[in-house]
């Protein structure tokens, strides 16, 4: 990075300096292109399952016939569980991004950039690798198109056809995607700028009060009850209400839970750490549970409505095997488990993709402690067990913890699920086993991040001296 | 005269088309203190981490003294010089970049952790450790809850809480003020030279390079002089040790 253009840059307006800076320093180097390449990668992710999805809901709305309003619903809240991880992943980029505005600061300031300029050149650039990722990921909507269109409801292949979503429609989703992506930048940025150090300097790790458990367990506990009474209540649609009503329940109630039970496992790993890489590991994780847990809660979520969607409809199966064969209710199940899969694997591929931009900042964010600690010869592989498993400890307690949570609130059910349709519980768990594999393959990516990182400190590319 | 700990023939070291290192030849004594003085850019850092095996010099090489005969340092796989490093070196740099989300204890505790030691034992030669360094009661602080100088102890514990035969430091009071500074000096040089460890101190400053017995100036990457100080007396290798802190 040079500082030649001093001069010709303080003689310009400054209305145009964030774009001409940005233009400035947007040359590679070893580190940078990691730090952009990952944005794009995850926002096309994001952009082709949005669009995926909504492409296999649209298709739903095409039909008219007395079972299509419940299609209708249960696509809309597939699409809405969604977002959460879409929100995630727009904030992992922008802080990314973030990163990089922290490397160049010095430059920046040298040619006489105020903080203000600063932030707008990271939220104009966290917008542009938001769109060039929104642009691939339509062309990744496209290529999936053909496999998308071989998945079957109501007991035929959706189609190609019925997935098209129209030139307006996509490029709604692209204005979406670029717009949340700009947003959570500018959100993340402020906390950055307030505090540049935030995590890391702050005094005293955050407590958590245990009145939330006790909050907590009983919210479950009364939905669970409610959940009880519901084998005899009359009518499909008072029984997917009251499904909806306690998940919706249990789910603020996990948010609230969550980061308190992180916080106190941590702790307890942190006293039980026999290795330095559990250790730094269950450290990291107690430095902030909310972090952690707002890195997870998307699993959270995923894997309660995966237990309670996946024991309805095995209820509802084995209950309603007496509809004819061929009917709309025959197929709705069926359709409901392969809808609640599609979910789940969409929801962790972007819990993957943040998770990995987010590793890959955290790796740039210390590449200083990292080469410090490589000098004094820790082993590459002990900083990467410890930064692994510092996302899937609590990836791990999580999912499972939520998916027991919901298979507590739905007991009644779930007894009886797992009696008379073990193969849907089956298909649940394996997916979500898949799902948490997963997000361990995309921690598992940003390990050459690492390896740069730390190969950078004795390459000549790097900066001179020290 | 005791036998070299380190011995470097003709070290060179280029980074592109800048020299850092231009044939460097140097013995460093067991149990001596060597302060390596020079301009910014003149090299001292690049042949601290030659020395310590944590980069390869382009030409020459670095023989380490141990028990069973000398270990060729410039010749080993990254691998085994990060176990060397771990294992027989301990480190001091100009920010202790401690790892900030544990304590202090755990901090100095980890080092001995990595080669093996089961946590209970490294916390406790951590405690005995942070205790010799005046840090007593400091032992649950997080980093950020600790002091420039504090921090500096913390990181000369860990450096030598696994025993280490050699203490390498770059400029480890560079960023302190000067009362501090001469502190963190002390505790420096009493825990190692006084207790016949070799000690290798990159330094800017004249008065902390003025502590250790042997001062070396590069320029451009060669030695331009290489000499006794005024402490040497007192502070020779085989009149010390009286202290007898051994790990
Ligand atoms: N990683 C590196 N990449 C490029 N040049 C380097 C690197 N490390 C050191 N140098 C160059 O080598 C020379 C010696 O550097 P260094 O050993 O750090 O000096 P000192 O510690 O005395 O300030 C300098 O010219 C420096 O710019
Ligand atoms: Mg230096």
């Amino acid at each position: 990075m040079s500082s030649v253009v001093v001069p010709e840059t303080r003689q310009r307006s400054t209305a145009t300096v964030p774009f001409r800076l940005l233009w400035l320093l947007s040359r590679p180097g070893t580190s940078s292109r990691a730090v952009s390449v990952l944005p794009v990668v995850a926002f096309g992710v994001v952009t082709a399952l949005m669009l995926g999805v909504l492409g296999g809901a649209r298709s739903f709305w095409s039909w008219d016939d007395e079972l299509s309003g419940i299609y209708r619903v249960l696509s809309g809240i597939a699409v809405a569980l969604l977002v959460v991880p879409l929100l995630s992943v727009g904030g992992s980029a922008a802080r990314l991004s973030a990163r990089r505005r922290d490397d160049r600061l010095s430059t920046l300031r040298l040619l006489g950039a105020t903080p203000a300029v600063v932030s707008t050149m990271t939220v104009v650039e966290s917008t542009l690798l938001a769109l060039a990722g929104a642009l691939l990921g339509v062309i990744g909507y496209l290529a999936m198109m053909p496999a998308l269109g071989l998945i079957q409801f109501r007991g035929e292949p959706l189609g190609i056809g019925s997935l098209w979503l129209g030139v307006p429609a996509i490029a709604a989703v692209v204005v979406a995607v670029v717009v949340l992506a700009a947003v959570s930048a500018a959100l993340g940025l402020r906390k950055v700028v307030v505090s540049p150090l935030g995590v890391r300097t702050r005094q005293a790790a955050p407590k958590t009060h245990w009145v939330r458990i006790v909050v907590g367990l009983a919210v479950i506990g009364a939905v669970s009850l409610s959940m009880g009474m519901l084998s005899a209540a009359p009518g499909m649609a008072v029984v997917t209400g009251i499904l909806l009503g306690g998940s919706a329940a249990a789910l603020a109630v996990l948010n609230v839970v969550g980061p308190f039970v992180i916080s106190v496992t941590a702790r307890r790993q942190v006293r039980k750490a026999s290795t330095p890489q559990r250790l730094m590991a269950a450290r990291s994780v107690l430095e902030s549970p909310k972090a952690a847990w707002r890195q997870v809660s998307g699993v959270a979520m995923t894997s309660f409505v995966a237990v309670f969607g996946g024991t309805g409809v095995a209820i509802a199966d084995a209950a309603g095997s007496g509809a004819s064969r061929g009917s709309s209710e025959y197929f709705l199940m069926g359709d409901i488990r392969t809808g609640v899969l599609i979910t789940v694997l969409a929801s962790f591929l972007m819990v993957a993709a943040s998770a990995g931009i987010n590793q890959a900042a955290a790796v740039l964010d210390r590449t200083d402690l990292y080469v410090n600690l490589d000098r004094l010869g820790m082993p590459e592989s002990v900083m990467n067990a410890a930064r692994i498993r510092s996302v899937m400890s609590p990836l791990l307690l999580v999912g499972i913890g939520s998916a027991l949570c919901a298979a507590v609130v739905v007991f009644p059910l779930t007894g009886i699920a797992i009696l008379v349709a073990p193969l849907s519980v089956l298909v649940i768990g394996a997916s979500l086993a898949a799902g948490i594999v997963l997000v361990w393959l995309a921690l598992m990516v940003t390990t050459p991040v690492l390896r740069r990182v730390l190969a950078g400190a004795s390459a000549p590319s790097s900066s001179a001296a020290q | 005269m005791k036998p070299n700990i380190l011995d470097t023939h003709l070290l060179y070291k280029n980074y592109g088309p800048s020299v850092a290192l231009d044939g460097v030849s140097l013995g460093i004594e067991a149990g001596d203190a060597v302060a390596i003085m020079g301009a910014s850019g003149s090299g001292k850092t690049t042949l601290l981490h030659c020395l310590a095996g944590i980069i390869r010099p382009d030409g020459g090489h670095v023989d380490f003294a141990t028990a069973q005969g000398p270990l060729r340092v410039s010749s080993l796989s990254e691998s085994r010089r990060s176990q060397l490093r771990r294992e027989s070196f301990g480190f001091v740099f100009q920010q202790g970049l401690l790892i900030p989300e544990l304590t202090a204890i755990e901090n100095v505790a980890i080092a001995l952790m990595l080669t093996g030691a089961p946590r209970p034992a490294a916390e406790q030669s951590a405690a005995a450790w942070l205790a010799a360094m005046g840090l007593q009661g400091l032992e649950a602080r997080r980093i950020g809850e600790l002091s420039g100088g504090q921090a500096q102890r913390v990181a000369i514990a860990r450096a030598q809480v696994t025993g280490a035969s050699v203490i390498f430091a770059d400029e480890p009071t560079g960023a302190l003020d000067s009362a501090t500074s001469n502190e963190v000096m002390d505790v420096l040089l009493d825990s190692t030279v006084r207790s016949s460890k070799t000690l290798v101190l990159v330094t800017h400053d004249q008065s902390v390079a003025d502590q250790c017995r042997r001062i070396i100036q590069l320029r451009d990457g060669r030695i331009v002089s290489d000499s006794d100080t005024a402490t040497a007396d007192a502070n020779r290798p085989d009149q010390a040790s009286l202290t007898g802190r051994t790990q």
